[in-house]
């Protein structure tokens, strides 16, 4: 089935404005973003009163994250601090913020001086398309730095909406499976590229 | 027959190049994959393919009369079944 209204609807969104997360530690917080990762605090609004009642005076606050986008915090007064527990390691790794750099230098970069901190790189990976590093921030929220390790093509990206389109047809049925997902895939392959295929020689 | 695609970008060449070296196996091109056929199985040895390992577990795009039996650090393996879809 093709993506409906895809073509209809014009893209003009621009990337992140801010993402936002409770703290209950504003001083770790600040430490971490501003003070170990370099990112700059580029606004601050001191809530008086403007909350629901039982948290009416906040703090929120914003570290520039590059691109013009920004990454935030809300801090309450008087608020009994709350940590989320017994979430699966699944649900807590698969919940995180991914921030872009351009080099390897850059990522490394990163890297030394979260190892220089209270908080070091706990993982760096080599992923398909990028090279991550992952930590914990001092909220127990999972961070991650990555850069490209190739251009995305025109072809990842066909190939990504046909991945997409099995995935809908797939998880509407009973029993959703990733072999039922690469066997509807190739169906729609089939049908979209329909006709002789032409042959291929590696030299 | 078994029919593995995968996607026609250089991550993901060399294992279809590695399948097309049993003479049971034909590589064609399909829009932007890379369809490769047998009538029997498809092994694709990761040694041979030479792919890291994030790579080599992202490397199937589809499979069509087949199903991977086996995809572990040394082998990718697609085993005929029954047309289905
Ligand atoms: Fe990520």
């Amino acid at each position: 089935m093709p993506s409906p209204g895809q073509d209809l609807l014009a893209h003009t969104v621009r990337g992140v404005d801010h993402a936002a997360f409770p703290t209950f530690d504003p001083q770790a917080t600040i430490t971490f973003y501003r003070d170990v990762l370099g990112f700059p605090v580029v606004h601050a609004t001191c809530a008086l009163g403007w909350g629901p009642g039982d948290h009416p005076d906040f703090i929120h606050f914003f570290f520039d994250i590059g691109g013009g986008d920004r990454l935030a915090f809300f801090y309450y007064f008087g608020v009994e601090p709350y940590r989320d527990t017994g979430i699966p390691d699944l649900l807590h790794r698969a919940r995180h913020l991914a921030i872009h750099v351009d080099t390897e230098e850059d990522l490394l970069e990163y890297r030394r001086r979260l190892d220089a901190s209270d908080w070091p790189c706990e993982l760096q990976v080599r992923h398909e398309a990028v090279e991550s590093i992952y930590v914990t921030d001092p909220n127990g929220y999972l961070m991650e730095i990555a850069r490209p390790l190739r251009a995305i093509t025109a072809e990842d990206d066909i190939d990504a909406n046909l991945s997409v389109d099995a995935l809908m047809e797939v998880t509407a049925e009973p029993d959703p499976s990733l072999e039922k997902f690469f066997a509807r895939k190739a169906k729609l392959i089939s049908e979209r590229y329909a006709g002789e295929p032409e042959s291929v020689t590696f030299v | 027959m078994t029919t593995l695609f995968v996607l026609s970008v250089d991550d993901f060449r060399p294992l279809a190049e590695v399948a097309g070296k049993d003479p049971d196996v034909t590589v064609r091109r399909r829009g932007p994959y890379l369809e490769v056929v047998a009538p029997g199985s498809i092994r694709i040895d990761r040694d041979a393919a030479g792919c890291r390992n994030a790579v080599w577990y992202s490397a199937v795009a589809a499979v069509k009369d087949g199903r991977v039996s086996r995809w572990d650090k040394s082998e990718l393996v697609v085993e005929p079944t029954g047309a289905e879809g």
